[in-house]
This record gives C-alpha cells, sequence and structure tokens, in this order.
C-alpha cells in the first residue's frame, strides 16, 4: 500500500475502522481535540459522549462482554485518564478486551506538572495487559493495530493508548494497516495433545465427574462445545460467578453458581466428584473457599486456562492444559467419542438430577418459606425476562441476590464484576450491552448504594436514546457490609446506613427518564412492563427489607461444605 | 529462601524496566540486584535480575514475566549451569605502608586489580562470582572499608541453548 500522509489523529481513526470498532465511549477535553476534530466527521464510528470516564470504561467492558468484540473508551489527559483507572482495573481483571485511548500533554512537557498531566503510562501498568505511550506519530499504525491484537488475543483484557497532543497534530507519511507485531507476544493458543489424552483417559473412567466451568467458557465461545462434553459424559457443571450463562442454569446437569454464594448442592457436587475439570477459571477464593480441603478433595483436578500464569497459583493441579477452552474442549470431545460410547444413566447422574431440582425448585418456588423480599424480587425479574434479555449487576447483596436467583439462560447475558467487585459498575455496563445488543432487553440489577455512584449518566441514556432498565433493590444500606457486621460484626453497623437517600422515582424523572416505585413484588410485574413500553431509559425503585440477606452463604474462613444459612435451602 | 538468577531479553522501550519491577512489586518480591545492557540483538536488552524466594514464588514469577509483551525469553539460570559475575569497586584504609602492604598482597591473591593507591587508601577492583566477592569484602573489612561499589550480577549460560524463547 502507498505511503499517505496523515496526521496522528487521522491515522488513530483509520486504524479503529480497521479493526472493525464501531462504538467509542468518551470525553474529550483539551488534548483531545485534534482526534474530536477527525471524529467529528467520521459516520463509521459512533461516539457516545458519556458523563463520567469510569463509566465510559464500563461501557466499552460491557459493550466488549456483549459482542464479543474490544469494547473502546476515550478520555483526556489528567483526570480524564485517571478517572478511567477503576473502569480499566476493572476490565482486565475480568478479562474483558477494551482498548482506551488518552490524551496526553505535548511530549516536550511530559514530566513538567503541565496543566492536566498526569502519568497515565505509569499510573495504568499495573492494571492493563500492556499500555502504550506514543513518541511518534508514524508509530501510530503499529501501535492501534497492536493494542487490538492484543486485548484481542491469548488472555484477553485491557491496551492503552497514551496519546500526546503534538503526536495527534504532527503528520507523518505511514503504511496504514500494518500488520507487525511484538517478538515475544506469542499467545498459547493449541493445546497440548499428550495432555488431552491424558484428560480423556481421567474422564472416561471417572464415576462422579465433574465439570466447573468460569469465564473463560464464555470468552472463548465455546457454550456448545461445553454442552456437548457435559451430555456424554454425563457430567454436572457448576459455574463461577463470570461462568454464569456458560450452560443455560435450568440444563437439568446444571447446578449453578459454585462458591462463597453459590448453590449448596453445586458446592456439595464439588466436595463428592472423583474428577473435576476447571474450564477457563482462577480458582479465585469467591469460588474454592477458604479451606481448600475440602474442595475436591477425592478428584484428579485438571486445569484448562489460556493464561500459563494461572496454572498452580491459587490451586495445585493434577493435568494443566494451557490453551483455548474451545480447543481443548473440542479436542478432548473427539477422544472420548472414540474412546466409548455414552454410558448409561449413572449413580452420580441420578444424584445430580436430585440436586438440581432441589436447588431449581429453590429458584421456582417463588415464595417458599424464608424467602426475603429481595429473593423474591429477582426470582420475578428471572421469570420476567426472556432467554435472550441481558442481566448487568452492581456489586454487594444485589449482585449475589442475582448470582444466586437469576436463572441465565444464554452467554453474555449475565454482565458482572467478577474480580474487582466495582460498585457501580452495572448501570454504564448495561448502557454499553444495549448499544452492543439494542434489540435486547438490558436490565441493572442495582443496589441503592452502588448506583449512586454512577447514576449521572441516565443523562447519557436520554441524549442517545438507550433504554435500559435500572432495578434497584433499595435497603437504604450498603447491604453487604451491612449483613457482614450483622453476621460477623455482632450487629455494629459502622456507616453502612445511608440515612436519607433520593427519591429514585424523581431522580429517574428529573433526567427524563421513566421512574416507578415497586413497593410489594407482585407490582413488579406491572412496573417492568411499564419500563419496556415507556421506551425510555428507567428506573424502578423496589423497595426490601434493611434485613435481607444472601444466604446461604460459606462464612469468611469457611469451606465449600461449612455454608450457613442452609436451613432455607431445600435437602436431598 | 534460595537466591534466583532470571536473565531477560527484553523489547528495548522507554518503561520496560518499570514494567518488569513493578511486576515484582505487586507480588512483594525483593530484586537484590538487577543489571540492563544491550545485548548481541539489535532492538533488544538483556536484564539479568537476582531475586531472593522460593520455588514457587520463582515459578510464579517466570510466568509471569513471560506474559510482558516486550519480554521475549525468560531464562532461569541455575547456579551450577551458569557463570556469574559480579564486578566490585572498593576504596580500603591503609593506615601505614604495613597496611597498605597487606591489602596489596591480599588483593593479588583473589585476582583483584589495583586502580589506585594512596597514602591512607587502596581502591581495587574485583570481578567474580558474588560469594567471592563476598568473601573479600569482608577480608578487607578487617582494615576498614570507605566506599564499596557493587554492579549486580550478570550471567551467562554455559550450555549451548539456555531458555525457553516464548
Amino acid at each position: 500500500m502507498a505511503k499517505q500522509k496523515l496526521s496522528g489523529a487521522e491515522i488513530v481513526v483509520e486504524e479503529l475502522k480497521t479493526e472493525g470498532a464501531e462504538v467509542a465511549f468518551g470525553i474529550p477535553g483539551g488534548a483531545l481535540l485534534d482526534l474530536y476534530d477527525v471524529l467529528y466527521k467520521e459516520e463509521a464510528i459512533r461516539h457516545i459522549l458519556m458523563r463520567h470516564e469510569q463509566c465510559a470504561a464500563h461501557a466499552a467492558d460491557g459493550y466488549a462482554r456483549v459482542s464479543g468484540k474490544a469494547g473502546v473508551c476515550i478520555a483526556t489527559s489528567g483526570p480524564g485518564a485517571t478517572n478511567l483507572v477503576t473502569g480499566l482495573a476493572n476490565a482486565n481483571m475480568d478479562s474483558s478486551p477494551v482498548v482506551a485511548l488518552t490524551g496526553q500533554v505535548p511530549t516536550s512537557v511530559i514530566g513538567t506538572n503541565a496543566f492536566q498531566e498526569a502519568s497515565t503510562f505509569t499510573i495504568t501498568m499495573p492494571i492493563t495487559k500492556h499500555n502504550f505511550l506514543v513518541k511518534r506519530t508514524e508509530d501510530l499504525p503499529k501501535v492501534i493495530h497492536n493494542a487490538f491484537y492484543i486485548a484481542n488475543t491469548g488472555r484477553k483484557g485491557v491496551v492503552l493508548v497514551d496519546l500526546p497532543t503534538d503526536i495527534l497534530a504532527g503528520k507523518a507519511k505511514v503504511d496504514l494497516h500494518q500488520k507487525e507485531t511484538f517478538a515475544g507476544y506469542k499467545p498459547n493458543i493449541k493445546p497440548n495433545q499428550v495432555q488431552i489424552k491424558r484428560v480423556v483417559e481421567i474422564l472416561a473412567n471417572a464415576e462422579r465427574p465433574l465439570i466447573l466451568a468460569g469465564g473463560g467458557v464464555i470468552s472463548a465461545d465455546a457454550a456448545v462445545e461445553l454442552r456437548h462434553l457435559a451430555d456424554f459424559l454425563g457430567a454436572p457443571v457448576v459455574t463461577t460467578l463470570m461462568g454464569k450463562g456458560a450452560i443455560p442454569e435450568n440444563h437439568p446437569f446444571c447446578l449453578g453458581m459454585a462458591g462463597m454464594h453459590g448453590q449448596l448442592y453445586a458446592n456439595r457436587a464439588i466436595n463428592e466428584c472423583d474428577a473435576l475439570l476447571a474450564l477457563g477459571t482462577r480458582f479465585s477464593d469467591r469460588t474454592t473457599g477458604w479451606q481448600l480441603d475440602q474442595f475436591a478433595p477425592d478428584a484428579t483436578l485438571i486445569h484448562v486456562d489460556i493464561d500459563t500464569a494461572e496454572i498452580n497459583k491459587n490451586i495445585q493441579v493434577d493435568i494443566p492444559i494451557v490453551g483455548d477452552v474451545k480447543l481443548a474442549l473440542s479436542g478432548i470431545l473427539k477422544l472420548l467419542e472414540k474412546k466409548r460410547a455414552k454410558k448409561s444413566e449413572s449413580e452420580w447422574e441420578k444424584r445430580i438430577k436430585k440436586m438440581h431440582e432441589a436447588c431449581d425448585s429453590c429458584v421456582e418456588d417463588i415464595s417458599r418459606e424464608g424467602a426475603s423480599v429481595s429473593d423474591i424480587l429477582i426470582k420475578e425479574i428471572s421469570r420476567i425476562l426472556d432467554d435472550d434479555a441481558i442481566v448487568t449487576t452492581e456489586v454487594g447483596q444485589c449482585q449475589m441476590f442475582a448470582a444466586h436467583y437469576y436463572m441465565t439462560r444464554k452467554p453474555r447475558t449475565f454482565i458482572s464484576s467478577g474480580g474487582l467487585g466495582t460498585m457501580g459498575f452495572g448501570f454504564p455496563a448495561a448502557i454499553g450491552a444495549k448499544v452492543a445488543a439494542p434489540d435486547k432487553k438490558v436490565v441493572d440489577i442495582a443496589g441503592d448504594g452502588s448506583f449512586l455512584m454512577t447514576c449521572q449518566d441516565l443523562a447519557t441514556c436520554v441524549e442517545n436514546d438507550i433504554p435500559v432498565v435500572v432495578c434497584i433493590l433499595d435497603n437504604r444500606y450498603l447491604g453487604m457490609v451491612r449483613q457482614w457486621q450483622e453476621l460477623f460484626y455482632e450487629k455494629k453497623y459502622a456507616h453502612t446506613g445511608l440515612g436519607i437517600t433520593p427519591d429514585f422515582v424523581k431522580l429517574a424523572e428529573a433526567f427524563g427518564c421513566y421512574g416507578e416505585r415497586v413497593e410489594k413484588p407482585e407490582d413488579l410485574k406491572d412496573a417492568l412492563n411499564n419500563a419496556f413500553e415507556s421506551g425510555k431509559p428507567a428506573v424502578l425503585d423496589m423497595i426490601v427489607g434493611k434485613e435481607d440477606k444472601v444466604l446461604p452463604m460459606i462464612p469468611p474462613g469457611g469451606g465449600i461444605t461449612g455454608m450457613i444459612g442452609t436451613e432455607r435451602c431445600k435437602h436431598i | 529462601m534460595q537466591t534466583h538468577i532470571i536473565s531477560l531479553l527484553v523489547e528495548d522501550n522507554p518503561g520496560v524496566l518499570t514494567r518488569m519491577s513493578g511486576m515484582f512489586t505487586q507480588r512483594g518480591i525483593n530484586i537484590t540486584s538487577l543489571t540492563v545492557s544491550p545485548c548481541e540483538k539489535e532492538g533488544l536488552s538483556r536484564m539479568t535480575v537476582a531475586i531472593e524466594g522460593s520455588e514457587s514464588e520463582l515459578e510464579m514469577v517466570r510466568k509471569q514475566l513471560s506474559n510482558l509483551i516486550e519480554v521475549v525469553k525468560v531464562v532461569d539460570l541455575k547456579e551450577n549451569e551458569a557463570i556469574i559475575r559480579d564486578l566490585c569497586l572498593l576504596k580500603v584504609h591503609a593506615k601505614d605502608s604495613g597496611a597498605r602492604l597487606e591489602v596489596m598482597q591480599l588483593a593479588e591473591s583473589y585476582g583483584a586489580k589495583i586502580l589506585d593507591a594512596a597514602l591512607d587508601s587502596v581502591t581495587l577492583e574485583l570481578t567474580e562470582e558474588p560469594k567471592k566477592i563476598d568473601r573479600f569484602v569482608d577480608l578487607m573489612r578487617h582494615f576498614g572499608v570507605k566506599q564499596l561499589f557493587r554492579t549486580g550480577v550478570t550471567a551467562i549460560g554455559i550450555s549451548a541453548g539456555g531458555g525457553v524463547e516464548k
């Protein structure tokens, strides 16, 4: 291709288009005037003006998780970039592909405490998969291409490109669409065949096999392969929080989420299995509990992960497979099908079906004894929404109520802040989700504490016609911390009471959104209907009890067989 | 706890040292010695990092260093499979001619070079294995060490390959 003389800003935008970016969530600023000047006339990229940079990063993250494509966010130098930090850390922790573009002061004054200067490059180094500070306009084609390549391959993550104003304004003769990459970046995708054979041997002979599906299954688009393997093996599937949606949760072999706030029998199954196939999960303590002797004590542990550094990090495994989950699962299935025919129903399968029914009926039976209003509301939402609807969550009780009682039926329809646990994530992530999938219903299951952290972006929704529905579990408390104070800190509710909170209905209306209060769970169906019918962004203020607790749970320091609050569960 | 020497081939970009050292900081591992220099390939640098830690910490560090985009190669150099060198410059008190003579004799027996001699001090250079330098410095403390500089270790594998390309 002939070299073209272009400005840095023009190169950035051309490369964004080449990489398939259709949307960018951002806020302009002094250091980005040249970039926005090019975006002004650019029709191939939809720019959505956010009201806070943190929301721009979360929206890009939500967009990425729903679409499977890298999300793009843009912020100016200094405070713009520092505001992005939480959102980027969040996306990177959950291996979500995001490319962030930040403005920077001119190269001639970097390091002088110039106006709106912050060392974005050093600040974001530990919270990104990689980052660049661009020093020459002619480097831009390679840098932007690699930003997307690195974000989207291997263990996906965040790549930030810091763009000084003179680099954006400067002109250079460049070859667009360079495909040169880094010598040191070779993501390990193909699983080792010898290891696959060993795994097949173990799984074929296991009496009580179990699959633990993490976010890597969704990220690798391996849900179909997962279901085939589960069906063929007669192996139940439990998931992590990030793995919710990897298998339909009403599938008779799905036992739901395991771990601290997981289903009772998901945890039991982990304790009882004799072979555990863990897929795309990092064995976080929220999944394993803290008494590791209770975690699959009799099982041969198999770990498939695309990141070598996750192998033997939190749990010592017997057979590691480094590589893409989808490829590994296809490899395992192919050999397994050759090796043996599908077995008749085993004792383990019979037990699993009972376990599934026990937890399932807990979710299905809306107002069984001991159910709190919060439980009932989430079960209602789960019942009302169709299979394609997307649910995002804030962080805290609302998140764990949703994780426990919302029945996820498809991959990429349950979007939550798993690793970083960022309050305020759900609403802007819902914005990104709705932009990625405008035809789907998008609901943010929120808490009043979380929603107040990012609610200013209701303005973005109204202005850009992004009708997401925020359902607030309103208990006027930072509920999860309150729950811990109640259970483990002698009911000393230190600074968890929110006191006088805003009238969320009026707040919604003030922004031009639809608002409605839901005093009783039985009113939710109509309220949700009204919200969707309004065609506007909407806020439903659902009044719940301050004593509502997410139970059962593994208490801090406990193991997966030591859940408390199980008296409300259906036992078998 | 054990000393491990990791040899890295990295892209010669600004920030690569921060990125590498940040990885150790995040894991709470102290770098005991670090050298950075050009190497046989243009555009790449070699870093030799000495750390103290357990085998499992070393394993984790090795994997996480490999994950860094600008790291091209990571080699964990075992003591018996590598030649390890450190360069030491030290200025030793020599209060009289007897002391001076003794310092110079000991220096010679260690293979240290005498760089400068003054009436009250002798300046020496020794390039050796770190442990041997430790012994030499301990010996010199007997006379009084005025100043001590060490470059930190650099090391080269003995076998032809040495380490795994990513």
